[in-house]
C-alpha cells in the first residue's frame, strides 16, 4: 500500500478509536457513575415523584406539625408553619434551589420513593402512591422557641439534648432565614456574608477555648496524674511563646480540680506538655474529634490538628482549647453528654421515627452508643469538677436554684474577630436529664458572662419538661 | 446482483419497522391520538423508500452511506417529534429538502468538471460569507454565526465547511497557485473568523480537518509539526486570555459547583444520560425537556435517556461505520481531488460527531456544534446532505482525464 | 397503556437498530469478501503492464475474464479503453472449452500478441502479452 493510503488508514484508525473511546466511556459512566449522579438533588426527575405524592409532614415529639404540604389543583405547596424557627433543622425543599436539612436527608421517605425496579414499573402502569411518610422529630417545640429567643440578636448556635439517649430537644443556629420566602430572598440570602444558610450547630467550626479543658482533664485522669500540683504564675513561657491566664491571674499552686474550676490556662498548658501530643490527640479522638459523627443532618468533623509537626507552644495552646483546634457546637454538646452519661457518648438523634400515613412505623432511630470517652469513675470525677465550676468557679451564672448544675465555660480567641463565648453543661448533675452547648460567635465577652445565663434558662426549662 | 438487492432491502425494512413502531407510539402519546403523526410517519417512510430506490437506480457508487444516514435521521426525527411535534414535522420537511439537495449536488458535482481549479472562488466565497456574518450576523445562543433572511436563520459556517474541504482539495492537488504561506494564512484567517464569532466548536472542527488532510498530503512534514505546536500554543493562550474559553473549561472540569448557572446545561445532560439505564426509560417516559437546547445540541442526551445507553452506543456505532465507509470510498477513489474531498467530508462529519458527543458526555468541554443528521436544524441538515451528495459522487468511478499531471508523459509509452 | 407499550417497545427499538447495524456490517463484509475472492480465484485475468498513471485515460490494473470480453473505446465494451489509438471495437477475448482466445476486430492500429500483430484468433497462454493502442496487458492464467 502506498504512503498516502497508509496515512489515510492511520487517520481512520485514530478517528475510529476516538469514537470507540466514547462508547467505552458511556458504558463506564452507566455502570459506575450513573447512580450517584442520578440521585443529585438538582436532578428534576427526582422531583417528579414528588409531584405525584403529597410530601409527608414533619412533626415535633409531641405531635405538633411543623411543616406540611397541601395540594391545590395539582400544584403542591410546602407550608413551613414556623418560618425561620426550623430553617436549619427542617431546611427547605424547593424545585429551583434543591433541598436542605431533614427535607434533604429524609427526602426518599418523605415522598415514599423506592427504587425497587418492579415497584417502578407497576407504579408507571397503575400510577399509585398518594401520600408520603411523616417524619417525627425528637425536638420539643416549646424548647425550640425558647432557644431561638435566647439566641436572637446574636450569631451562634445552641444544642439542647438528652445525654442518656442522644435525643435532641432543640437546635438553633443564627443567623437564620425564612424558607417560606426562599425564592424572593434568594439573592440576599446567598450573598449575605453571615451565611444564614449555614447550620452553625452542625457545620460551624469554632475554636473551643476553655471548654476543651474537659478533654484535657480526661486525658490527665486517664494518665493517672490526679494529684499532681501545678505551679501557676499567671503566665507561662513555652520555648519563647508566652501563654497567659485571663487577666494574667496568678493561681499559685493548684491541682486539677482547681485548675478546671478557675480555668487556669497555665496549669492546663503544663498538663498538655506533660501528656504529650499523642495522648492529647487520642483523648480528643475518643470525644469524636477527627471523626464523622453519625447524624440525620450533615455534620462537619471537629479538627484536632496533625501531630506530626506539632511544636510545644502549639501543644500548650491546644491543651487550653486554642491553637488550630476547631469544633462544632454539636460535638461539644456530646462532650457534655458523655460526661453526664458516665463516659458513654450516645449517637445524636433528631429524627425519632418515620411513620406511614396509616400510622405504621417505617423507621425508628433507637439510642445507640458511639463511643466511650473514659471510665465511669473518671467521668464521675470530672462531673464533680464541673459541679464546682458552676458552684464557685467561672460558671456561677449557670446555677439554678435547688438544682445541681455541672458545666464549663469557655472564651475562645480566634482570628475571625472577638472571642467566642461558650458554655457546655448538664443538669441535674446526680441524674442528668438535659445537656446543653451554647456558643455566641464573636461575642467579645466571656462564656461565664454571656453564654452561661442562656444555658441556665434552657436547662431549667428542659428540666421542667422532663422531670 | 439479486442477492445484493435482497440483503439491501433487509436493513431498509428494519428502518421502516422502527419508524412504524415509533409512529404508533407517538400516536398514542399523551392520549393525543394525533392523526398528524400518522401522516408524518407515512410521509417519512415514503421519503426513505423513494430516495433509496432512486439512489440505487442512479448511482453506481456506495449505497451504504445513504442507508446509515437515513437511520440516523430517523432516530433523530423520532426523538425530535417526541420532544416537540412541530419541530418534528419541520425536521421531516428539512429532511425532504435535504434529500432534494442531496440529488441536486450529486448531479451538479458529477456533471461539472475541473472542480479543482476553482480555488480562488472557494476562498473568496468563504471570506464573503464570513464577512457578512460578522457584519449582519445575529447572535443566537452565544455565538454570532447566524444570518437571518426573511425570518429564516441559517448558518453560513455550514456552507463554508464544504467550501473549506474543496479549498484544501484544490490546494493539495497541485493547484499551486499560492505559496504555502498564503495557504496557511487563509486557513488561520478562517479560524480567526470563527473565533471572533465565538464558534469555538466549528473552529476546532476546521482545525481537525485541516490537520488530517495536511497530515496525509503535506510534503513538508515539519510544517505539520509547526501547525500542531502552534495550535497548542493558541489553545493555551486562549484559555489564559479569553474569558469565555476559561468559562467553558472551568464548567467542563467541575460543572457541579456552577450547577445553577453555567453548569446547568451539562449537568442536566448528565442527569438525563444517567437516568436512562442501559435500555432507556422508553420513549415518552423520560424527561428530556429539562435540558435546554435538547432538540439541537443535546439530542444525544435525550436519546440516551429514552433509548438507553445501548441506544446511544448504537448512534455512535452508526457514525463509526459511516466514517469507515467514507474512508474506504477515499481509498478506492482514483481521482486525487475527489479522494481528498471524500477524506475531508468524512472527517468533517466524524470529528463533528465526536466533538458534540464528547461535549454532552463531559469528555471534552462543551461547544455549540450539532450532531450531524440527528440534531434538529434546517441549515445543518440541508448542507450536510449536500456534502453527502458530493461524497456520493466521490464514491463512484470517475472518468475524468487527468491531463494536468500527465501532460509530458503521454509520449513515453506509445 | 402508552406507558406499557413504550416500556416494551424500548427493547424492540434497541433490537431493531442493532439488527440494522449488524445487517450493514454484514453487507460490507460480504462485499469485501467478494472482492478479495476475485483476486484469489483461479479465473484468468488481464494485468496492466504500463504504469497506470502514465496513461492519460481511466484504466484498471486488473480485469477478470469471466466469459467473452470485448475491448475497445466504445462504452458498450466490457473493457473500455478511451485511448485515441484504440478503435471503437478493437478486440475480443473468447472462452471456448476452457481456453481463452484473442481475436482482433479489424481495428485501425491492430492488436499485438507478444509483439506480433494478430491476424487470426490465437489461443492465449499464461504470460502472453497483449497490446492494443498504448495499453499492454499480461494474460495471467493458472492452467
Amino acid at each position: 500500500m502506498d504512503l498516502e493510503s497508509k496515512r489515510i488508514v492511520r487517520v481512520l484508525i485514530v478517528l475510529s478509536t476516538m469514537l470507540v473511546g466514547l462508547v467505552l466511556y458511556l458504558s463506564y459512566f452507566e455502570v459506575f457513575k450513573a447512580d450517584q449522579i442520578e440521585s443529585h438533588s438538582f436532578n428534576r426527575r427526582q422531583w417528579l415523584n414528588e409531584e405525584l405524592v403529597i410530601r409527608g409532614s414533619i412533626i415535633d415529639r409531641n405531635g405538633k406539625i411543623l411543616a406540611y404540604s397541601e395540594k391545590v389543583e395539582d400544584i403542591q405547596s410546602r407550608i413551613y408553619k414556623y418560618g425561620s424557627l426550623y430553617s436549619h433543622i427542617i431546611g427547605y425543599s424547593h424545585k429551583e434551589y434543591g433541598k436542605s436539612g431533614i427535607e434533604a436527608s429524609y427526602n426518599k421517605l418523605l415522598i415514599d420513593d423506592e427504587s425497587n425496579p418492579i415497584r417502578v414499573i407497576t407504579d408507571k402502569i397503575t400510577g399509585t402512591r398518594d401520600k408520603g411518610n411523616n417524619v417525627i422529630l425528637t425536638i420539643d417545640h416549646e424548647l425550640q422557641i425558647m432557644a431561638e429567643k435566647k439566641l436572637k440578636g446574636n450569631k451562634g448556635a445552641i444544642v439542647l439534648m438528652n445525654p442518656m439517649n442522644g435525643e435532641i430537644y432543640a437546635m438553633v443556629s443564627k443567623p437564620d432565614f425564612d424558607p417560606t420566602t426562599l425564592k424572593e430572598n434568594w439573592e440576599d440570602i446567598v450573598e449575605d456574608l453571615e451565611s444564614p444558610l449555614l447550620n452553625r450547630a452542625t457545620m460551624g467550626l469554632y475554636a473551643p477555648g476553655s471548654i476543651f479543658k474537659i478533654i484535657t482533664a480526661t486525658a490527665v485522669l486517664q494518665a493517672g496524674n490526679i494529684n499532681e500540683i501545678y505551679e501557676c504564675e499567671g503566665s507561662l513561657n513555652i520555648n519563647g511563646f508566652v501563654l497567659n491566664n485571663f487577666r494574667n491571674t496568678v493561681h499559685g499552686e493548684i491541682d486539677l480540680e482547681e485548675a478546671l474550676v478557675e480555668s487556669c490556662n497555665v496549669a492546663f498548658a503544663q498538663m498538655g506538655l506533660q501528656l504529650g501530643k499523642n495522648n492529647l490527640r487520642m483523648a480528643a479522638e475518643k470525644y469524636m474529634f477527627n471523626k464523622i459523627i453519625p447524624f440525620d443532618l450533615v455534620t462537619k468533623r471537629s479538627l484536632f490538628p496533625s501531630t506530626t509537626a506539632m511544636t510545644n507552644p502549639e501543644l500548650g495552646a491546644t491543651a487550653i482549647g486554642q491553637g488550630k483546634l476547631l469544633t462544632t457546637p454539636l460535638n461539644m454538646a456530646l462532650v457534655a453528654s458523655a460526661i453526664a452519661n458516665d463516659g458513654l457518648m450516645m449517637k445524636p438523634i433528631i429524627v425519632k421515627e418515620v411513620i406511614s400515613p396509616e400510622g405504621k412505623s417505617i423507621k425508628s432511630n433507637n439510642p445507640h452508643t458511639i463511643g466511650k470517652v473514659c471510665e465511669a469513675e473518671e467521668a464521675g470525677i470530672i462531673k464533680d469538677m464541673m459541679i464546682e465550676v458552676v458552684k464557685s468557679g467561672t460558671g456561677t451564672n449557670a446555677a439554678i436554684k435547688n438544682t445541681v448544675v455541672a458545666g464549663k465555660t469557655g472564651t475562645a480567641q480566634n482570628d475571625m474577630g472577638k472571642e467566642h463565648a461558650w458554655f457546655i453543661g448538664f443538669a441535674p448533675a446526680e441524674n442528668p436529664k438535659v445537656a446543653v452547648a451554647v456558643i455566641l460567635e464573636n461575642a467579645g465577652t466571656t462564656g461565664g458572662k454571656s453564654a452561661a445565663p442562656i444555658a441556665r434558662d434552657l436547662l431549667n426549662a428542659g428540666l421542667k419538661k422532663f422531670e | 446482483m439479486f442477492k445484493k438487492l435482497f440483503s439491501y432491502r433487509v436493513p431498509q425494512n428494519l428502518m421502516v419497522i422502527m419508524n412504524s413502531m415509533a409512529v404508533l407510539l407517538l400516536y398514542l402519546y399523551k392520549d393525543r391520538l394525533d392523526r398528524f403523526v400518522l401522516i408524518s410517519g407515512i410521509l417519512l417512510i415514503f421519503i426513505i423508500y423513494m430516495s433509496n430506490f432512486i439512489l440505487l437506480k442512479v448511482s453506481k457508487g456506495d449505497h451504504y452511506i445513504f442507508l446509515i444516514i437515513s437511520m440516523l435521521v430517523s432516530i433523530g426525527i423520532i426523538m425530535i417529534y417526541r420532544i416537540n411535534p412541530i419541530y418534528g414535522f419541520r425536521q421531516i420537511i428539512w429532511f425532504s429538502l435535504g434529500i432534494l439537495n442531496f440529488f441536486l449536488f450529486y448531479f451538479l458535482v458529477r456533471s461539472i468538471k475541473h472542480w479543482n481549479k476553482w480555488l480562488t472562488f472557494y476562498v473568496v466565497l468563504s471570506l464573503v460569507l464570513f464577512l457578512s456574518t460578522l457584519i449582519f450576523g445575529v447572535r443566537i445562543k452565544g455565538a454570532t454565526n447566524w444570518i437571518r433572511i426573511y425570518g429564516y436563520s441559517f448558518q453560513p459556517a455550514e456552507i463554508i465547511k464544504v467550501l473549506f474541504v474543496f479549498f484544501l482539495a484544490s490546494y493539495f492537488t497541485g493547484f499551486r497557485k499560492i505559496k504555502p504561506v498564503i495557504f496557511h494564512g487563509i486557513v488561520y484567517a478562517y479560524l480567526g473568523f470563527l473565533f471572533l464569532q465565538r464558534d469555538l466548536g466549528t473552529a476546532m472542527l476546521f482545525y481537525f480537518v485541516f490537520t488530517t488532510i495536511s497530515y496525509i498530503y503535506e510534503e513538508n512534514r515539519k510544517l505539520i509539526l509547526y501547525n500542531l505546536s502552534g495550535a497548542f500554543i493558541m489553545a493555551g493562550l486562549s484559555y489564559l486570555l479569553v474569558n469565555h474559553v476559561q468559562i467553558r473549561v472551568q464548567t467542563w472540569i467541575n460543572p457541579w459547583i456552577y450547577i445553577d448557572s453555567k453548569g446547568y446545561q451539562i449537568t442536566q445532560s448528565l442527569f438525563a444520560i444517567a437516568s436512562g439505564g442501559f435500555f432507556g426509560t422508553g420513549i415518552g417516559l423520560g424527561h428530556p425537556e429539562y435540558i435546554p437546547e435538547v432538540h439541537t445540541d443535546f439530542i444525544f442526551s435525550a436519546i440516551c435517556e429514552e433509548m438507553g445507553i445501548f441506544g446511544g452506543i448504537a448512534v455512535i456505532m452508526l457514525f463509526l461505520i459511516f466514517v469507515y465507509r467514507g474512508f474506504k470510498i477515499a481509498l478506492q477513489q482514483n481521482n486525487k481531488f475527489f479522494r481528498i474531498i471524500a477524506i475531508g467530508i468524512t472527517a468533517m462529519f466524524g470529528f463533528q460527531a465526536f466533538i458534540i458527543l464528547g461535549g454532552v458526555m463531559k469528555v471534552i468541554p462543551l461547544t455549540g456544534v450539532t450532531l450531524p443528521f440527528v440534531s434538529y436544524g434546517g441549515s445543518s441538515l440541508v448542507s450536510s446532505f449536500a456534502a453527502l451528495g458530493i461524497l456520493q459522487v466521490a464514491s463512484e468511478e470517475l472518468e475524468w482525464e487527468q491531463e494536468e499531471n500527465h501532460g509530458f508523459r503521454i509520449q513515453k509509452d506509445s | 397503556m402508552f406507558n406499557l407499550l413504550s416500556l416494551i417497545f424500548r427493547y424492540f427499538f434497541i433490537l431493531i437498530i442493532y439488527a440494522f447495524i449488524f445487517g450493514i456490517i454484514r453487507m460490507i463484509y460480504l462485499d469485501i469478501k467478494a472482492i478479495s475472492e476475485v483476486s484469489v480465484s483461479n479465473t484468468p485475468y488481464l494485468k496492466l503492464i504500463n504504469r497506470k498513471d502514465s496513461l492519460p485515460f481511466k484504466i484498471k490494473e486488473v480485469y477478470t475474464l469471466d466469459d467473452t470480453i470485448t475491448m475497445g473505446r466504445n462504452k458498450d465494451n466490457d473493457i473500455v479503453i478511451v485511448d485515441p489509438y484504440v478503435s471503437n471495437h478493437h478486440a475480443k477475448i473468447i472462452l471456448d472449452e476452457n481456453f481463452y482466445f484473442l481475436e482482433d476486430f479489424d481495428s485501425a492500429n491492430g492488436t499485438y500478441l507478444n509483439g506480433d500483430k494478430l491476424m487470426d484468433a490465437i489461443k492465449l497462454r499464461n504470460g502472453d502479452r497483449i497490446k492494443l493502442g498504448q495499453v499492454e496487458f499480461l494474460f495471467v492464467s493458472n492452467d
